[in-house]
């Protein structure tokens, strides 16, 4: 189980490795989104926003309406802005779940992988 | 001759066919279906193996937003199951063997990402393609001119990156990239919710499966139909007029009366380039006839071996594999939900197909064993026994999984795919906008084609 505060450290390193991917940053073009991310173990709750080609700071689940909803336990999460979880196979096994319309869900599920690759 | 009426005629008893039949006799229509095959389901076959395995010879997966397929599943209590995902695939590169978890081979890492930036870009632009009128696409007609081989070659400089496309593209549609048009490319991503969604197993095209066959809900349908399904009765000859369709079923040699079939609108649901194969009379107009020319069969052969028991399971594997080299080198674990049976499913597709194709199927075999072994181990040289299906040479489908459109057939000849010819109709898989491909486009396009039958009749 991971707290607040270790998900928050390891998205602030997560955040500034793609914020300076030059893929990523391509790959983010012309998608200004709202991404919630739900803890299912602690029932923590986050708020990512992305604009203009750039991932905000973290912010506590804020009332803002969500473009797509991110379920994961609170460990992966973790994991995976360490960049030691593979997003692809927890997708493929279900224990992440994606929740948006489809190219949303293309876009989150594109870069996460890319971010994970070029770590 | 023997004579037959009715008010609608459907030519193939696929998922097409059955799905508009279904949908005039809920109107009150009177209709016939004549299937040239001894079978309904069309590209999608069933069979038990000798040793009592499940195997689906053709369209096998259902996934997510395939509603259609799955309200009718539902409706006919056709169960299904999670493909078989849990452990690491093997991708096979160079000559080297190696093993990843996720969707994509990761040996080469910068590679990988090139792979899926790329596969990002053509579910992008794909976007921006309407389903309905694909030639009204922004760029259409430069995007109509180029191939997605052309594409790969201009835009993605990493050659591991254009091997991963190329394998998923190559059992995907049946063909090398540099067969497809990029916009028809584009047009079949979107109708199928883009490439990645095309290439998953959890999450996309190849979810679950039937734990009796995909073509359970097919044989719902004959059922629920019942002697309005002709089988064995190939349609040769259509006839028509202004409101009068006549069909001339010539019976297989195995013998039978030829019949004559009367109709006041007609249903042709399949493939492009197989309609045209019927003698038309008066000829099909040029552009119907054309856009069939430049429609062909995708080539694809389905190989099943069949073992005691998933072995790969034991190592972590999850029976997939993405490789450069061989004869197959998209596989999957086709194992029934209680792994009573272990079954690898091979691909075989594109250029490998045709390279195969005056093979004996003993020898198709010999070199899918030979691939697996490679893939999997020693272990995997001793099937039970092996099952294929090569597509290309089944007399009434003549390859698969879909038909291709070359580049300028859909700016130049585009709206004939669905436009009515008289009383003639066009249903099929390649004729949906949305699953283009797939059964549920199948479904979706025989509702049209019953829809237009309906307003057609009611005037």
């Amino acid at each position: 189980m991971a707290d607040r505060d270790e998900i928050a450290e390891a998205y602030a390193d997560w955040r500034i490795r793609c914020n300076e991917n030059d893929r990523l940053r391509r790959m983010l073009r012309g998608w200004d989104r709202v991404v919630h991310l739900v803890a299912t173990d602690t029932g923590d709750r986050f708020t990512v926003e992305v604009r203009d080609q750039m991932l905000a700071e973290l912010a506590g689940g804020t009332d803002a309406v969500a473009d797509l909803v991110v379920t994961a336990t609170s460990e992966d999460f973790a994991d995976l802005f360490w960049g030691d979880l593979n997003p692809s196979e927890k997708y493929m096994s279900g224990e992440i779940t994606l929740a948006g319309a489809q190219e949303d869900v293309m876009r989150l599920d594109a870069m996460s992988m890319v971010a994970f690759l070029d770590r | 001759m023997q004579d037959r009426e009715c008010e609608a005629l459907i030519v193939g008893a696929g998922y097409a066919g059955l799905s508009a039949a279904r949908e005039l006799v809920r109107a009150g229509i009177d209709v016939l279906v004549a299937e040239a095959r001894d079978r309904v389901g069309g590209r999608v076959w069933t069979t038990t193996s000798p040793t009592g395995a499940v195997i689906d010879h053709g369209g096998q997966w259902i996934g997510p937003g395939q509603d259609l397929l799955q309200k009718l599943a539902d409706e006919c209590g056709a169960e299904t199951f999670p493909t078989f995902t849990t452990g690491e695939g093997v991708e096979w590169r160079d000559e080297n063997r190696t093993t990843y978890a996720g969707l994509i081979p990761t040996s080469d890492p910068a590679a990988a990402a090139d792979g899926i930036e790329a596969i990002f870009e053509l579910d992008l632009a794909s976007t921006e393609i309407p389903l309905d009128a694909p030639w009204d696409a922004p760029d259409a007609r430069a995007r109509d001119e180029q191939t997605l081989g052309s594409w790969l070659a201009a835009t993605v400089s990493s050659p591991g990156a254009r091997a991963i496309i190329t394998a998923a593209v190559k059992s995907i549609f049946g063909t090398e990239p540099g067969e497809l048009s990029l916009l028809f490319t584009l047009f079949y991503l979107r109708s199928g919710g883009g490439l990645m969604n095309l290439a998953r197993t959890t999450n996309g095209a190849q979810e679950r499966r039937f734990a009796g066959g995909a073509q359970q809900p097919a044989l719902y349908l004959a059922d629920e139909l019942a002697d309005r399904v002709l089988l064995s009765s190939p349609v040769t000859a259509i006839t028509y007029g202004a409101d009068t369709v006549t069909a001339i079923v010539t019976p297989p040699e195995s013998g039978g009366d030829p019949v004559r079939i009367r109709a006041r609108r007609c249903i042709v649901a399949m493939p492009p380039a197989l309609s045209v194969r019927l003698d038309w009379s008066p000829p099909l107009p040029g552009r119907r006839d054309q856009l069939s020319m430049r429609a062909p069969m995708g080539s694809v052969t389905k190989i099943h071996a069949v073992y005691d028991r998933p072995f790969w399971r034991d190592e972590g594997l999850n029976g997939q594999v993405v490789s450069d080299e061989g004869a197959i080198r998209v596989s999957f674990d086709d194992s029934p939900p209680d792994a009573a049976h272990g079954i690898l499913l091979g691909f075989i597709a594109g250029d490998e197909c045709r390279a195969l194709d005056a093979a004996t199927p003993a020898q198709r075999a010999q070199a899918a064993l030979a691939d697996f072994v490679r893939y999997f181990g020693p272990r995997a040289a001793s099937p039970l026994e092996v099952l294929e299906r090569h597509w290309p040479a089944e007399p009434y489908t003549r390859g698969g999984p879909v038909a291709v459109f070359s580049p300028g057939l859909l700016t130049g000849f585009g709206p004939a795919l669905r436009d009515p010819v008289g009383p003639v109709h066009w249903a099929g898989t390649e004729t949906a906008t949305e699953w283009c491909g797939y059964i549920d486009g199948a479904l979706s396009s025989g509702l049209r084609a019953a829809a237009e039958v309906i307003a057609a009749l009611a005037r």
